[in-house]
């Protein structure tokens, strides 16, 4: 009895051994692979696939014999964040909700894939003055429209389409949206015939293709089928649109499901040929993970934060992509107009400390932009102290820049304003645990190292408290850390972030500190409406000049696109112009 | 007292209670900022924001917004949630069953695991097998669940490519209707094996990882009190009687050794939902926890208010229903308020 009770208890034992050792075995597996995915690689890219290991178990190979790729027949993108309204008429400019609403709907004109062209999209022709659709005073826009594009319910596109949805935008005006791209450029629009479409402008604008035309906002939507789901009304928003993209684009929207993923298939009717794959993306917050979810070869692409370069260059099966600048500069705000009562108590300032050019300009000789550049973006980037950034029309590469810290150039500055002696002490907010509580943080360390009575407070709060803070006019802090808004025209940036009567012009206060409001105005005013591309760019290179000796905001660096997917993607090719993560999946395969 | 009494006395200080708690927590929740910042976008001019917030009250004096929310929750209004862009009553019950299910699968393989080392261990005490499982559950207690839970992910999902991560594969989700969004009830209610096995094939691993963490204190209790049991003396009597060491082990001694494992083991359920907060976020587990995390982050007052209450009032229940079972199994317990 004993015995046969010590056998069972040996076999059980043994069992638990074989277990472990299998364990083992896997563990040492993953380490061999381990140290094959560390070797260093120069461009960041290796030519094999991943191997067994890396296969999750696979559904049913694809019908052209992909039997190498994971998920074949769907794209799969690792996201970092989710859409809030998939809605064109509500969707927030920079909000996640633009990178699915360019998949699933069209536009009049696009971007070119890889170039800041113009194409046609759902108008055959971009207007210009040459192919008279731009008629000779600038006003007036004709758009002939596509023939023969339906919708994914199947309705057919004409342009009453093209009213109905821009009409849809300017009626209802959902705050937040960017109904005033449409409402503030449009004073009249009319159907000419089944498939053309007229704009009349308020104003010259020599930006309205650019900066309005291709924007998300503009986007077509079906009348049959907004209308047979709620309508439109002022300042209402519509739950259907907002759930229930349907468009013209090239891919069918299937299913949102929060936190997890929104799953779309492939628009075999589609006018610009079918996308080979579907598409899922998935959102996945943690950083980490979608790391891991590359390597696993369960996601062919992601979301990339630059600090992650360093760990994924080599992998095995990954291809790191750098190159090409996003449009949103990181940027530290002055703020002019804060009144002293509000100002937090610790800071010793007064509320128009900024006022004085000479410490706007000694904070931005001050700045470490290297050390900002290789922490916070891993080196993936550049630098550029201009609004125009690099990648837009007008930028001027020889125009002045603060692109390196010069502590000497700075003291002296300060010297010269009068506060280096008696010192200071300003709060600067951010968003906690990202890249702006970095430039905070460089800030910081650039500015307390000149002198011992310079003080600089970080505040890193959450996400909604910066918000709250950063919408209030006056805004109750000196000092702010966030990116600009995505533009595809100099203008826009011009408009926001330097004119003193503009968004920005007037919470900051632009007006009572910049040496020269009215010339800064006037130059902007007049490169609005300059249709002479060459004279536009002169103004844009003036205005550069001047703004170098009069910033309004410390760019800290102009963040670079990073991108990682696996090497079995065919066709990438991305746009920075095209809202986050700048990517048209349809024209990838696998 | 008789216990239906004191049931219903106790039931009638609870709203007292309730409403004490959500004071608090809503002050505290305040104390943050004003939650507008999660309806806000850079893109407001100070009229739109201006509207919004005579739209949800949030410019009348703190007691008054706190009227307003009273009554908003009492009409079945609990607010919206910007983490889930949806209103918060209707966003609060998919990620409820997601949790639970993760935390029942989780107290499965600790108490399995748990039960079954301690077993193990406390059989063979001082010998080999139980130095080795000591070390064993103690490693899962002292991890790290955030190390731990990406060691997992490397290992099984990464290189092994045994389980995947999330909740469920896009298209097998979609097959089946969710009627529980308890996936593996969901998928054996539709009846389908492939959604079945879909469910549990996800919820492996996160179970695994965080039951691994419960183990170690239900092993050690249950190894403890079956060494105590095998020392006493109807352990000898029934070996004496001649029964065979494996039914002297399991029919009497532990059984008797389970009864304190079982209190530590209804402990262990409140340290599971707990580590399903990190376990969510790093296994891309839709629940409540994750959907908590990211409402902290972003400042999702809304949210933060639902979950704090819920908790809350759970846990007021569970102390009535714990403070009643005492009196139902030991008589000499004194109920009084």
């Amino acid at each position: 009895m004993t015995a046969g009770t010590k056998r069972a208890g040996h076999t059980r034992w043994l069992v638990l051994l074989l277990v472990l050792a299998m364990v083992a075995a896997a563990c040492t597996s993953s380490d061999d692979d381990g140290g094959d995915t560390t070797a260093p690689s120069d461009d960041g890219t290796t030519e094999t696939t991943a191997g067994g290991d890396g296969d999750a178990p696979a559904t049913t190979a694809g019908g052209d014999g992909d039997s190498d790729v994971n998920n074949p027949g769907v794209f799969v993108f690792g996201a970092d964040d989710e859409p809030l309204s998939l809605d064109p008429a509500e969707v927030e400019a920079g909000e996640y909700g633009e990178a699915v609403i360019l998949q699933v709907y069209d536009r009049l004109v696009d971007f070119a894939a890889g170039s800041p062209d113009l194409v046609p999209s759902l108008a055959t022709e971009v207007p210009s003055a040459e192919n008279g659709l731009i008629s000779e005073d600038g006003l007036v826009y004709t758009f002939p429209i596509r023939e023969g594009v339906t919708f994914h319910d199947g309705s057919p596109l004409t342009a009453d389409d093209v009213l109905y949805s821009w009409d849809r935008v300017i009626t209802t005006s959902l705050p937040g949206s960017s109904a005033e791209l449409l409402s503030e450029n449009v004073a009249d629009m009319q159907v000419v015939d089944e498939f053309t479409f007229q704009v009349t402008l308020a104003e010259r604008n020599a930006a309205f293709l650019n900066s309005v035309v291709t924007q998300m906002v503009t986007s077509i939507v079906s009348d049959e089928v907004v209308e047979a789901n709620g309508g439109y009304a002022e300042g209402e928003r519509n739950e259907f649109v907002a759930t229930n993209p349907i468009g013209t684009g090239p891919y069918v929207f299937e299913a949102w499901n929060r936190n997890e993923n929104l799953v779309f298939t492939a628009n075999q009717d589609y006018w610009g040929g079918a996308p080979a794959l579907d598409l899922r993306i998935e959102v996945v917050q943690d950083p980490d993970v979608r790391v891991l979810g590359l390597r696993a070869g369960d996601f062919d692409m992601i979301e990339t934060d630059p600090s992650f370069i360093g760990d994924l260059e080599g992998a095995e099966g990954v291809e790191v992509f750098t190159g090409g600048l996003l449009v949103e500069p990181i940027h530290i705000g002055f703020n002019m107009n804060v009144p002293e009562d509000e100002l937090p108590p610790e800071d010793t300032i007064s509320g128009d400390f900024f006022a004085d050019p000479l410490i706007r300009q000694a904070f931005n000789h001050a700045f470490d932009y290297e050390a900002f550049l290789n922490s916070a973006l891993g080196g993936v980037g550049d630098f550029n102290s201009h609004y125009i950034p690099q990648g837009i029309f007008g930028y001027d590469p020889d125009a002045p820049k603060y692109t390196a810290a010069d502590p000497a150039r700075a003291e002296e500055l300060f010297r010269e304003a009068g506060v280096w002696d008696e010192g200071f002490t300003v709060s600067v907010i951010t968003e906690a645990a990202n890249l702006f509580e970095t430039a905070a943080l460089v800030l910081k360390d650039s500015i307390e190292r000149l002198n011992p009575n310079f003080q600089i407070r970080v505040l890193a709060v959450a996400e909604a408290q910066f918000d709250e803070a950063h919408a209030s006019d006056p805004v109750p802090y000196a000092m702010w850390v966030k990116n600009a808004d995505p533009f595809a025209d100099p203008h826009a940036y011009m408009q926001a972030y330097q004119h003193p009567d503009g968004e920005w012009g007037q919470v900051h206060g632009f007006a009572q500190a910049y040496r020269n409001p009215d010339q800064i105005a006037s130059l902007i005013d007049e490169a609005k409406v300059e249709i002479d591309v060459e004279r536009r760019a002169e103004l844009y290179s003036e205005l550069q000049n001047l703004l170098y000796e009069d910033p309004m905001w410390l760019i800290a660096a102009q963040e670079g696109v990073a991108n990682a997917h696996r090497t079995w993607v065919e066709g990438f090719t991305l746009n920075t112009l095209w809202p986050r993560p700048n990517m048209k999946f349809s024209l990838f395969d696998k | 007292m008789q216990i239906r009494d004191y049931v219903l006395r106790r039931l009638m200080v609870l709203p007292l209670l309730v409403i004490g708690t959500s004071i608090i927590v809503f002050a505290l929740t305040r104390v943050g900022g004003s939650p507008i910042g999660i309806y806000l976008s850079h893109e407001m001019s100070q009229d739109e924001i201006a509207q919004l917030e005579e739209r949800f009250k949030l410019n009348e004096p703190l007691p008054v917004q706190y009227v307003y929310w009273a009554s908003g929750v009492l009409q079945g209004d609990l607010g919206w949630s910007g983490v889930a862009a949806a209103p918060v009553t209707e966003a609060f019950p998919p990620k409820l069953a997601a949790t639970m299910e993760l935390a029942v699968a989780s107290a499965i393989v600790a108490v399995t695991l748990g039960i079954g080392l301690g077993t193990f261990a406390g059989a063979r005490r001082n010998r080999f097998p139980d130095h080795f499982t000591r070390i064993f559950s103690i490693s899962g207690a002292s991890m790290p669940l955030f190390w731990f839970a990406i060691l997992m992910l490397i290992v099984f999902w990464v290189f092994l490519g045994w389980f995947p991560i999330g909740r469920s594969d896009a298209d097998i989700f979609q097959s089946i209707a969710h009627p529980t969004n308890l996936y593996t009830v969901d998928a054996i209610l539709a009846g389908s094996w492939p959604a079945f096995v879909d469910a549990i094939w996800h919820l492996t691993l996160p179970a695994l990882t965080l039951g691994y963490g419960a183990t170690a204190i239900i092993s050690r209790m249950m190894r403890s009190s079956l060494v105590e049991e095998l020392q006493e003396e109807y352990v000898d009597a029934a070996r004496a009687k001649g029964l065979p060491e494996r039914i002297v082990l399991r029919r009497h001694a532990r059984r008797n050794a389970l009864m304190p494992t079982v209190t530590v083991i209804g402990l262990s359920f409140g340290f599971l939902l707990q580590g399903t907060v990190v376990a969510e976020i790093i296994f891309r587990w839709p629940g409540l926890g994750r959907w908590m995390a990211d409402a902290v982050l972003r400042g999702d007052q809304a949210t933060i208010m639902a979950y704090v209450m819920f908790t809350s009032i759970l846990f007021l229940f569970v102390n009535l229903a714990v403070d009643v079972l005492y009196a139902y199994l030991d008589r000499r317990v004194v109920l009084g308020v």
